[in-house]
């Protein structure tokens, strides 16, 4: 559990001009691991102290006195957003979900999680299906069929909330009384539309709505893309409905390969016209649309593996440091 | 930071005050020093100042959250007369004052801004505060996040949230005048953080209690009519109901005597209006509901009555700790009779729904979000009891108030706790036992200030020498025949008056027979209407006639239509029959309903009423014949 009086300095962290995933995280390490004092007490250090103990730079500690001042004003906004029932999680709390710690790394992992609905969901072992907005029958027909064999096994549906593919894996998801988790291209304080549509699904607790994001953030297309690691970061097994060879399932597709993920790539019938070969070609894993013959069998899906995979390609592959349960 | 000498050279420069009060000076230091303080004093004693001095330092601006617009109107004038730029951000002022103030705000051009807690709900207000350089928080009638206290208001749920959120070296500050040790504790519980209570005592040593034990509401009214101009200065008779306000009034206009009634049913102008006139003692008396004089910055408030005793010994301290401010000797009377005890009794038991009252609204918010006015039409609930069931489940956690763009909508909460009724039980047994308490007050023969201050917690309880029982003097109600036939002859010639004009409509305001209850008339109407009775009798005619000749004889009528009847039969009509036939004034038939319609009575909240009704009266022949057929 955070502290309340903790929150407003976990959003001002994240409110640093030009400071990414990794520079928070690096800072959290010492802050919590190195150091071993809490958030209030890092904020309440000299500026000296911020420098020779913590490696900030002048710039960052100018920032980082801005972001004192404006506490406060953090305060408002955190008592405005847990007032409605939105929920803050930050990466150091065990209501963090492990699974996306341990596929982004924990060092690219988003900070802070903001989320309504049943957070337990993030415990639970989780599934992706992602592919285009413009996605074909047999895409989402293929979606309908891994969502209903995710609920079957009780694995949780993660999804971006697009049209196409996003949508299907939601609403096949529900249809077949499982979980999901949808991964908002925004701030979560804008999505009221979404959350009166699926209100009853929320409150009984079969989906959970989470943001990285600034709350009060719009839609926006970079939004829309930084989002994509997240939901591949949440997701146990990534399965790609339909992909072409550019946008944002694409590119999700290739950052995931060069991280080593396993994904499970629709073979597509011969006359379909999309990039779904090409990923396979680039050492994504190729299932058929038929369910009986794929998922969830690990030893077959590994001979598929040994005919498919010849990753290419892979040399932009980051070299992350190795650290085991960060946080914790 | 300042010592206590160089902030009282500014508070020279600045408030013209030469030095601070030991305990002022002391909150003051807590403040500078980024702590968190609770000061509990009495009335007059200077507690603003403990947050006006240190905002003029602080670089920032400061956020007093107060419940009181009048107190905020106050202190602005006067802080603006001391070129300290302070504002109001309040529900009152038009949306366009309200923006170009939070427009200054963030710009930094206000050191003091004082808002209503409820502002904390407002999307606009939030987005702002981010732009915002925030210096200290207030809490002013800090009492109020209590519900042990006299005045719990839901609202300030969130100003302790947002407090328990602040950073803990950000300085906080709530004032009240009455906490009692249970509320005191509540109070420091809630604010939590490392927080420091500064208590003063609470002796008013110009007051002069005085009880008087009655035997009926007509005593009330007859010592009152005989006495109140005898009383030196002006004040404020305190009524149980807003019903009473206007009934005192009109007895006291009856006599010839100065006085206006107030309560929080009147439009926010002539609250104000009168508010006003209060402050330059333009009636000997107001008479008011206790919605009036709380945080009004007047000084000389001579008397104060209260027809009906209050709820308990902090509603009555916090009630007469508006009087007498500037030290001069103040007469504070409370009136009693047994059969006073009901109506807070009453309010304590009726304070809470049933609890399927409160499931049917959880019900209703398990299917969709939902605003107010949305669920008091799905549930047929009364306002009030919407209100109170709402701010319980907030406070529960069992539903969440979230912003749907401009709109404000209620949901119910994933993985939401079972509605809990035992904590209702307690705070019920624990207002039943405040009420004793005041039962206790009337009764005692010791001291009446220091049983007062006793149960605020105050640390010294001498004896004040002034009350009634300490001089051992105390008012005997005689009820002269004289008074008695005044008092009868009021009574049958007062007719409540029904207001209903404003622009939307083009019907005028009208007059009633009686109040329910006030007279027999109501049960009269009851018996014919439900337990077959028979027409209405002839001293309801009487009683209407007397009505229309005081106050509508000199008009013109053209017509009498009569509301046709839901389910009472010819009961109205044949009761329009006989006036018409005694006003000589013709009758019209043909008021009809175009569809069939329930009962009002089993429609719970106006929302249901209307949609009940509206649209199906039709007046069938508009252009009929208007001659008198008598003649």
């Amino acid at each position: 559990m955070i502290l309340s009086s903790e929150i407003s300095f976990w959003i001002a962290l994240t409110q640093i001009p030009r400071w990414g995933n990794v520079k928070v995280n690096t800072l959290l390490q010492m802050i919590f691991e190195k150091e071993k004092i809490g958030l209030e007490d890092f904020f309440s250090r000299s500026v000296q102290e911020w420098k020779e103990k913590f490696g900030l730079s002048e710039v960052d500690c100018e920032n980082f006195t801005a972001a004192k001042n404006e506490l406060p004003n953090y305060s408002f906004i955190a008592e405005d957003l847990l007032s409605q029932g939105f929920e803050i999680i930050p990466i150091t709390s065990s209501d963090y979900s492990s699974t996306l710690k341990e596929n982004l790394n924990p060092l690219n992992a988003p900070p802070l999680l903001y989320i309504k609905g049943n957070k337990k969901i993030l415990q639970e072992s989780s599934l992706a299906i992602v592919g285009s907005r413009d996605a074909s029958e047999i895409s989402l027909q293929f979606t309908d069929k891994i969502a209903r064999l995710a609920s079957k096994q009780y694995k949780v549906v993660v999804s971006g909330f697009a049209k196409g593919v996003d949508k299907q894996a939601l609403d096949s998801s529900l249809k077949y009384k499982g979980q999901s988790i949808i991964v908002l291209p925004q701030g979560i304080s804008t999505f009221g539309s979404g959350i009166t549509k699926y209100y009853s699904q929320i409150i009984e607790g079969d989906v959970l709505v989470l943001s990285t994001f600034f709350p009060k953030s719009p839609w926006s297309v970079q939004l829309a893309m930084a989002r994509n690691p997240i939901i591949y970061g949440l997701a146990k097994e990534i399965y790609v409905a339909e992909s072409g060879n550019e946008g944002g399932t694409w590119s999700g597709v290739l950052d995931g390969l060069r991280k080593k993920r396993n994904i499970f790539v629709r073979k597509p019938e011969a006359i379909e016209k999309n990039a779904n070969n090409i990923l396979i070609q680039k050492g994504a894993i190729a299932v058929d649309f038929d369910g009986n013959s794929i998922p969830f069998q690990y030893e077959e899906i590994e001979q598929k593996q040994l005919v498919f995979a010849e990753p290419k390609n892979i040399s932009k592959e980051t070299k992350y440091p190795q650290q085991e349960n960060l946080f914790k | 930071m300042l010592s206590r000498i160089e902030a009282e050279a500014k508070l020279k420069t600045l408030f013209g005050l030469e030095k601070f009060h030991d305990n002022q000076w002391n909150a003051i230091e807590n403040i500078f020093q980024g702590k968190r303080v609770l000061l509990i004093e009495k009335t007059g004693f200077g507690k603003s100042l403990c947050y006006q001095f240190p905002a003029t330092q602080f670089k920032g601006i400061t956020v007093i959250f107060s419940p009181l617009i009048a107190l905020m109107r106050d202190q602005i004038k006067k802080l603006n007369t001391l070129n300290i730029s302070a504002q109001c951000i309040n529900s009152e002022q038009t949306d366009e004052e309200n923006q170009s103030i939070i427009e200054q705000a963030k710009q930094g051009k206000i050191k003091i801004l004082y808002i209503a807690p409820e502002r904390q709900e407002n999307n606009e207000w939030i987005e702002a505060t981010r732009a915002m350089n925030l210096s200290m928080v207030v809490v002013d009638e800090a009492h109020c996040i209590s519900v042990w206290g006299h005045d719990f208001r839901p609202a300030f749920r969130r100003i302790i949230n947002l407090v328990k959120l602040l950073p803990t070296n950000f300085p906080v500050l709530a004032t009240t005048a009455t906490a009692t040790k249970r509320v005191e504790d509540d109070i420091l519980k809630q604010v939590g953080g490392n927080i420091t209570c500064i208590r003063g005592n609470l002796l008013r040593d110009n007051f002069h209690l005085r009880t008087v034990k009655v035997d009926s509401e007509d005593e009330k009214l007859a010592w009152l009519g005989a006495t109140i101009n005898q009383i030196p200065g002006n004040g404020i008779i305190y009524t149980g109901t807003r019903v009473n306000t206007e009934i005192y009034s009109r007895w006291f206009e009856h006599l010839g005597i100065s006085s206006i009634a107030y309560n929080a049913g009147l439009d926010g102008e002539l609250r104000k209006e009168i508010e006003n006139g209060l402050l330059d003692n333009r009636w000997k008396c107001v008479i008011s509901t206790n919605a009036l004089g709380m945080g009004i910055d007047k000084h000389d408030i001579r008397f104060i009555v209260h027809t009906q005793i209050p709820a308990s010994p902090i509603h009555y301290y916090q009630e007469i700790g508006r009087a007498g401010r500037d030290g001069k000797p103040t007469y504070l009377i409370l009136f009693f009779t047994p059969d006073d005890v009901q109506l807070p009794k009453a309010f304590i038991n009726t304070a809470r729904p049933s609890a399927e009252k409160y499931e049917r609204v959880i019900a209703a918010l398990k299917k969709e979000p939902l605003g107010e006015r949305d669920f008091m039409r799905v549930t047929n609930l009364k306002t009030t009891q919407v209100r109170v069931i709402k701010a319980d489940l907030l406070d529960q956690n069992i539903i969440r108030e979230v912003s749907y763009g401009k709109q404000r909508k209620y949901e119910f909460q994933f993985n939401a706790p079972k509605l809990s009724t035992t904590s209702f039980e307690k705070l019920r047994e624990a207002k039943l036992n405040e009420l004793d308490k005041m039962l206790e007050y009337v009764e005692t023969k010791s001291c009446r200030m220091s049983f007062l201050r006793n149960y605020l917690s105050d640390a010294h309880t001498e004896s004040c020498g002034k009350c009634d029982n300490d001089v051992q003097k105390s008012i005997k109600v005689h009820y002269t025949d004289e008074w008695k036939e005044k008092v009868e002859a009021f009574h049958s010639s007062y007719f409540p008056a029904l207001e209903i004009e404003d622009a939307k409509t083009n019907l005028v305001n009208g007059v009633a027979a009686s109040y329910y209850g006030a007279t027999n008339i109501g049960s009269i109407i009851h018996k014919c209407k439900y337990e077959n009775g028979g027409d209405f009798p002839n001293s309801l005619v009487k009683q209407t006639l007397r009505a229309f000749k005081k106050y509508f004889s000199k008009e013109t009528f053209d017509l009498i239509l009569y509301v046709p009847p839901t389910e009472s039969g010819n009961l109205v009509k044949h009761f329009a029959e006989k006036i018409s036939v005694a006003l000589v004034i013709p009758l019209s038939h043909n008021l009809v309903k175009t569809k069939q319609t329930q009962p009002q009575k089993i429609f719970q909240n106006s929302y249901l009423k209307h949609d009940n009704v509206a649209g199906t009266f039709n007046y069938t022949k508009p252009n009929e014949e208007t001659e008198n057929p008598f003649c």
